[in-house]
């Protein structure tokens, strides 16, 4: 079914995340997936903005600093296609979302446009992220080949019937 | 035995062995009060070798004591640096500097240890080459076992007293200063970008024992830890070099 962008009113997940502020960010635990996010200030602010009676354009009404001449729509759009590749949004995109030539294009765009009307020090919305490690993956370990007893002491997780990590 | 907050025990069939052992467990375990462990390690004389078991199940055995100790070693450390319910603990070196912890997070064979040895002979008090123990206020306890050093192109590591370099060890917990998040490159300087507080939780993250067992627990904490801290990225080349770049970027920022 054909959802429209129009009409989008973006739901942020809630459940099984793990949420911390600092300094204007936003870091998130993802309970589910073991991933762990952070949203950096412009993120943080589209994120705090969805409250699932929102528009995409009264939540880019409400942006802070963006200059009227850059599309602060598609600003809003950038972070909501980061936080919906994280599963971190409960309504998926609208297939006529603008941001549907993928991420990379969205944010060349956006750049390209801050260029264009000189506003460089425009804050793109970035959602960084990692895989939190298995205990073994966080602790000393020895390498592929060394001797081992058992599967804690290799940075593989395992120690073959040889006595040698993998 | 109790360490940091986990109750576990270490049995063995052979009293013997007990001075062996006792070297190779956490800094600062004590006799547990109630005989209630949360996990047990058992180390048993066989023939011809030794076996070792973490509960019920056996997860070692071989005829050489060393490759068995060093299994024990491995598996108590772990099983405590996951479980404690007071600490977070982040794979990193850590060093003092005017009172304030620098720490360098990074996985085995990273460069770790070279670095802090170097920070070492610049002047910084030793905490650790392993782990930046954290507590709920975000501060490092000292958990200076010797250093692991490896020679260039080697595997194995000899241990080295941080006396050895001229440094001082902690005794206080203490802030964190500064958190530097360092790639090892033949050839490279070190002039790393600052990064946002955010991501230097993030990159502690990436090195955090617990991140799974007790992911919000360690997110609130690790939070707390970088909350006044300054966070540097960057590829560094010889370690020398870079130490001293390190003391001189951290003092700035502070």
């Amino acid at each position: 079914m054909t959802r429209s962008a129009e009409i989008f009113i973006p739901v942020v997940r809630t459940a099984d995340l793990g949420v911390e502020e600092l300094d204007g960010e936003v870091l998130v635990y993802d309970l589910e997936r073991h991933k762990a996010h952070c949203l950096n200030g412009a993120s943080a602010s589209i994120w705090h903005a969805v409250d699932g009676e929102r528009s995409v354009r009264a939540i880019a009404q409400q942006l802070p600093d963006t200059p009227e001449a850059v599309d602060a729509e598609a600003i809003v759009w950038h972070a909501l296609a980061q936080l919906d590749e994280r599963h971190l949004l409960l309504t998926p995109l609208p297939d006529d979302a603008p941001t549907a030539g993928g991420l990379a294009s969205s944010r060349r765009d956006l750049l390209k446009k801050a260029a264009l009307v000189g506003a460089l020090g425009l804050a793109i919305p970035v959602v960084r992220t990692i895989v939190a490690p298995d205990a073994a993956q966080a602790a000393t370990c020895k390498e592929p080949g060394m001797a081992c007893a058992s599967s804690a002491q290799c940075c593989s997780g395992l120690c073959l019937g040889s006595n040698v990590c993998a | 035995m109790t360490a940091y907050g986990v109750p576990f025990g270490v049995r063995i069939s052979d009293c013997g062995l007990w001075a062996q052992i006792e070297p190779l467990l956490l800094p600062g375990w004590a006799v547990a009060s109630t005989s209630y462990v949360e996990q047990m390690f058992s180390l048993v004389v066989v023939d011809g070798g030794y076996e070792l078991f973490r509960g019920a199940d056996r997860i070692a055995a071989h005829d050489d004591l060393h490759l068995v100790l060093d299994a024990l070693k491995s598996e108590v450390r772990l099983w405590v640096a996951e479980h404690s319910p007071q600490h977070v603990f982040v794979h990193a070196g850590v060093v003092e500097w005017h009172g304030r912890a620098i720490i360098v997070p990074g996985r085995s064979y990273s460069g770790k240890s070279t670095l802090v040895s170097e920070l070492l002979k610049a002047g910084a008090t030793y905490y650790s080459d392993e782990f930046a123990i954290l507590d709920d206020e975000g501060r490092v306890h000292p958990f200076a076992l010797p250093l692991s050093i490896r020679q260039v192109g080697e595997t194995a590591s000899t241990p080295a007293l941080a006396s050895a370099f001229g440094a001082p060890t902690g005794r206080e917990p203490i802030p964190v200063g500064a958190v530097a998040v360092a790639r090892y490159r033949k050839g490279a300087h070190w002039r790393p970008r600052r990064m946002s507080r955010g991501e230097g939780a993030l990159a502690l993250m990436a090195n955090t024992v617990s991140a799974r067992r007790s992911p919000t627990h360690a997110l609130a904490t690790l939070r707390t830890a970088v909350a006044s801290a300054v966070v540097l990225k960057g590829t560094r080349g010889e370690a020398p070099a870079t130490a001293s770049q390190l003391i001189e970027q951290s003092e700035r920022a502070s």
